[in-house]
């Protein structure tokens, strides 16, 4: 009879032991597991940070190669190339007009057409940014409270007849509200792009929707574009091969952008780009 | 015999209508831009350029093949510009071969803005595979990577051919009727391309 209680009381007192043994087997285990883990990210943590220092091209989250405001005295980058931190850039004088005249002539004498092109190049992309420079000198200074920003005024020109040349100028009030412009001229293009729209195709593209009309500029055909993204966008094709295209952005209504784009004498531009 | 020296005499004359065109601009550019006239000046440089390309232009037609074959060249036709080519100024020079129905022209325009998109065909996989149909495939003339462009004609039967050849900032183009691949590449390889590229750009 007491063999019969005794047995299966040792029978689950013993089952109850493995399975405590067990559990604390299983924590032993995760705990074991939990340290070597963190032995192995305290491995790797001090890993990482002895080769930043061995690299110091690459601090501060930066991708490799790359050196970052947070650097210190990096002087080579991820490739081993040292980072280049100093270098006046490119001298951006425009090619001297007369001498390239000259240098056209004495190529032309002999019969080195190919060189006496190139001069002719160069020296008419001198004139094209003396022109562009000259216009931008005549914009005003301020348009309807906004004040320009030099640094964005662009010359641009190729040399070539077909890419003409490109004037850019920027205003703003320092926050949200901007207002430019970019003339474009003598391009090949654009005696294709005046056409188009001063025939009216450019109206019969979008017939239909009401973010664009026909209007007139001091007497100029132009269109007026609006969108949610952008803001407004006036067109204004002059003469034969010239386009200024006018800006705004936060301006609040058409006859704002109307009236800032009045401010700029377009007849005077037409007048130094030589167009009629 | 007769007509080399006619060709002789005909070029001695527009070379030097050519030089008192371009020593007349030359004079122009300089006295505008002296005076202040900027506008001007930059006019007579562009009659410069054109001046320039004409003369370019006149070299390298002397340089084109006189024959195709059996196809003589067409004296009458000849053409060099510096500014009639249509979209773009700059060079042009055509240049025709026999007489419909078996014949060929080569046009040579220089500062081309189709070069671009040519060029995009050839070295833009991408580009290149949308753009591409049965009747057109790259080939390679004296070294340069070429389009070469089939087109059948319905009533006769008869394919012509059309070779493009970019360069610099220049694209040759090879046209020939009732033609086949094989002659048109043969025709293709007379036509001296790097002299011409050495010339143009």
């Amino acid at each position: 009879m007491k063999i019969h209680y005794v047995l299966p009381i040792g029978v689950a007192l013993s089952l109850i032991a493995f399975s405590a043994s067990a559990q604390f087997g299983k924590r032993l285990l995760q705990k074991a597991g939990q340290k070597a883990e963190q032995k192995a990210e305290d491995a790797l943590d001090k890993k990482l940070a002895g080769n930043q220092n061995q690299n110091p091209g690459t601090t501060g989250g930066n991708a490799p190669g790359t050196t970052g405001a947070n650097s210190t005295g990096n002087t080579k980058s991820g490739n081993g190339n040292p980072s280049n931190n100093s270098g006046g850039g490119l001298v951006s004088t425009p090619p001297d007009v007369k001498q390239n005249l000259a240098d056209a002539e004495t190529a032309y004498q002999s019969k080195s057409y190919g060189e006496a092109r190139y001069s002719v190049q160069q020296a008419m992309l001198g004139v094209e940014l003396e022109i562009g420079n000259k216009i931008l000198k005549s914009l005003p200074s301020t348009i309807s409270g906004l004040n320009k920003i030099e640094q964005e005024d662009q010359v641009a020109s190729s040399g070539f007849g077909w890419a003409g040349l490109t004037i850019q100028r920027k205003y703003s009030d320092g926050k949200d509200k901007q207002f430019s412009l970019v003339i474009a001229n003598n391009s090949a293009w654009m005696s294709a792009i005046n056409l188009y729209m001063s025939s009216g195709g450019y109206a019969q593209q979008t017939g239909g929707q009401q973010n664009w009309k026909q209007t007139k500029v001091k007497g100029n055909r132009a269109i007026i574009e609006y969108n949610e993204g952008s803001g407004y966008k006036l067109s204004v094709p002059i003469g034969q091969s010239s386009l200024i295209v006018f800006e705004g952005i936060n301006f609040a209504s058409e006859q704002e952008m109307m009236t800032a784009a009045g401010v700029v004498d377009i007849d005077g531009i037409k007048k130094q780009l030589g167009e009629q | 015999m007769k007509k080399v020296i006619s060709l002789l005499f005909f070029s001695g004359l527009v070379a030097g209508a050519l030089a008192q065109d371009f020593n007349k601009n030359l004079a122009s550019a300089r006295s505008s831009y002296a005076s202040g006239d900027l506008e001007n000046a930059r006019f007579a440089m562009e009659q410069l350029l054109n001046n320039l390309d004409a003369a370019i232009g006149k070299e390298v037609l002397a340089m084109l093949p006189t024959a195709m074959g059996s196809l003589n060249y067409n004296q009458k036709d000849d053409n060099v510009t510096g500014s009639s080519a249509g979209i773009a100024s700059g060079l042009y020079v055509h240049r025709t071969y026999g007489v419909h129905p078996k014949s060929a022209t080569i046009d040579i325009i220089n500062n081309s803005p189709m070069i671009a998109s040519i060029n995009a065909i050839l070295n833009t996989p991408l580009i290149g595979g949308m753009m591409r149909n049965d009747n057109q495939k790259v080939v390679k003339v004296q070294g340069y990577k070429s389009i070469l462009q089939k087109s059948e004609n319905s009533d006769t039967a008869k394919t012509s051919f059309e070779l493009q050849v970019p360069f610099n900032n220049t694209l040759l183009t090879f046209k020939m009727d009732d033609t086949n691949e094989g002659e048109i590449t043969q025709f293709a390889n007379s036509i001296p391309i790097s002299k011409i590229a050495q010339v143009a750009q």
